[in-house]
């Protein structure tokens, strides 16, 4: 043992045996990702930059404006400007102020018409603190940026509908959110007015 | 020499210094390499989390218990949702209770890894840092997979957890689980045997188990002295009566104690999520009487109540179950020490007041025991083996 101890000591063997890890790791497969140029595939229901849904159909935002989000907002960051107008409300304007916001998506679960999300871009610094600041415009031109780059056709985010919450109890639509259709539109928009014809 | 004109000379170290981990700043009267005097001063973090509670529900705070401890969030979320449903009287649902299990332990390696990374930077092993980050990334993805974020995952519900973890996940997590302790070991074989670790680490901060006590220590850095204490094994809460694992203890309470029961953990942790994936139930993962948000029949609906305090609990009065001022105490065992959340309530849905037991603010307090009489470069040792987080420490 002490023999053993001294030649540990003598020939640095604890030294060379962590020496002859990191050149085993030299010939391992490299974990790195150069990440500009290559990316990392986020996962499905990641909470990045926030968007309000176009309808495919009308080609509008869904919100109705029934501050639900501003209500249960934990950092209050969402500011919605509306007005009544002849019996209806009218959404003028939906800022949510980006610098504020912890994440949470608890806006996204409240959303009774599935208006607002999350989305799973995480790209959108900016040198400006009005650059974080999303309008109506600004969040529904998020929706198109990521509609454009997101891999499949269809999208549905997980927080539309929180598990826990007896589905019969969801307003109608969420209850009946469907996959929203990212391209293709025009030809969705063919089949729904034919079988409608159809019928 | 002529010892007249010695005089101690008085060192800022922080706020901005990386080795303090985060914003801690040390005021150290020195005499030459000796610390006669060392005087933590914390707050550079402060955000104000228990008076900000007190403006918001019992849902609406638990995003914010994320950004107290951001290392491990996830445990921070679960000590909150224990300490509220035990108010509310919810009990959760054995699948949810798991899963909780699960995330918390990965909570705990993930945050363990972190450590394990910048103390030994700190020291000037930079090699464990890059495999720790290498290990860490995995777990972080994963965390993404079910949660939706890397670091502040607001991912528990009082009552149950939000979403449920599939099929995919759980794969990906026994892979990385399996390979684990291998990884363990190759941190070991880089630190462990090594001799400026050894002289870094041996003998240096010592502090016996019955000051460890008193000074009120908690999770590694208490066991580090040889006392058993583990709140997951003294009060059990979630899965974790039901798996089996051993509490690490260490002898000297040095650093290297110190770290070899982190290490120990390590393992630990790796068996209770093995356990946990092996006997999952299916089922709920989110209890019945869980307060929820409301959800009106039709959406036009707009009714001015609603956005009174009380959209997250459905169908029941909130005075029902809350008896007027009662209060109550709930505990975690975080990867740092004992973590406690002491809500006291009025009939509102909003605490009256939250106080949270940060084991980061009391660790941080032991610092001039630890300080004092060693040298300089033994307070960077000593900062990294009692593993503070300021985020929490400051709250």
């Amino acid at each position: 043992m002490r023999v053993g101890e001294i030649l540990n000591k003598v020939f640095l063997i604890e030294i060379f045996k962590g020496l002859a890890l990191t050149l085993r790791m030299l010939f391992s497969k490299t974990v790195t990702i150069q990440y500009p140029s290559q990316k990392r595939k986020v996962h499905e229901g990641f909470r990045g930059r926030h968007a309000l849904v176009r309808d495919p159909f009308s080609g509008n935002d869904k919100c109705i404006g029934c501050m639900r989000c501003t209500t249960v907002c934990p950092s209050k960051c969402i500011h919605i400007k509306r007005e009544k107008t002849e019996n209806k409300m009218v959404v003028i304007d939906y800022i949510i102020d980006a610098s504020r916001c912890i994440y949470c998506a608890y806006c996204v679960e409240a959303c009774p018409v599935c208006a607002l999300v999350l989305t799973e871009d995480y790209e959108y610094s900016s040198y400006r603190r009005e650059g974080l600041v999303f309008n109506k415009e600004k969040l529904l031109k998020n929706w198109d940026d990521f509609a454009k780059r997101w891999h499949k056709d269809f999208y549905f985010n997980k927080f539309w509908q929180p598990p826990g919450i007896d589905p019969s109890r969801w307003p109608k639509t969420k209850r009946e959110q469907a996959p929203i259709p990212l391209r293709r539109v025009v030809e969705i928009k063919r089949e729904v007015t034919d079988e409608s014809d159809g019928s | 020499m002529n010892l007249e004109n010695t005089k101690e000379l008085i060192i800022n170290m922080g706020p901005q210094h990386p080795a303090t981990h985060g914003v801690l700043r040390l005021v150290l009267e020195v005499e030459g390499e000796v610390i006669k005097r060392c005087i933590p001063y914390i707050g550079y973090l402060h955000r104000g989390v228990e008076k900000l509670s007190e403006d918001l529900t019992y849902v609406q705070s638990l995003p914010l218990t994320d950004r107290l401890d951001y290392l491990s969030s996830m445990v921070n979320n679960v000590g909150f949702c224990i300490a509220v449903e035990k108010l509310m009287g919810i009990e959760v649902p054995l699948r949810a209770k798991f899963i909780r299990t699960i995330l918390s332990e990965m909570a705990r390696i993930c945050s363990h890894l972190v450590w394990i990374a910048t103390h030994a930077l700190d020291i000037g092993a930079m090699t464990v840092f890059l495999y720790a980050m290498r290990d860490r990334e995995k777990l972080l993805e994963l965390f993404e997979m079910v949660t939706g974020a890397r670091l502040t995952v607001s991912y528990p519900r009082v009552g149950g957890v939000r979403c449920d973890i599939n099929e995919e996940f759980i794969n990906e997590l026994s892979d990385f689980i399996n390979k684990f302790p291998e990884r363990v070991e190759e941190y070991e074989t880089l630190i462990d045997k090594n001799r400026v670790w050894l002289k870094r680490t041996k003998g240096v901060g010592v502090i016996t188990a019955e000051e460890a006590i008193n000074w009120g220590l908690t999770g590694p850095t208490l066991r580090g002295s040889g006392v058993y204490y583990d709140v997951r094994k003294f009060f059990p809460y979630d899965a974790y009566d039901m798996v089996d694992f051993e509490v690490p203890i260490g002898k000297n309470g040095d650093i290297y104690d110190r770290y070899k029961c982190r290490m120990l953990e390590f393992r630990q942790s790796a068996r209770i999520i093995k356990q946990c994936i092996e006997k999952l139930p299916e089922g709920a993962i989110l209890a019945e009487e869980s307060p929820k948000i409301r959800m009106p029949s039709s959406p036009l609906k707009i009714d001015k109540n609603d956005i009174q305090f009380e959209i997250y609990v459905e169908d029941r009065n909130i005075e029902d179950f809350i008896k007027k001022f009662t209060d109550v105490y709930a505990s975690v065992e975080a990867p740092r020490g004992e973590l406690g959340f002491y809500i006291v309530c009025d009939d509102s849905a909003k605490p009256y007041r939250m106080r949270v037991r940060a084991p980061s603010f009391v660790h941080a307090g032991v610092l001039p025991k630890l300080c004092e009489g060693a040298l300089i470069a033994d307070v960077i040792a000593n900062i990294g083996s009692i593993d503070i987080v300021l985020g929490e420490c400051d709250r």
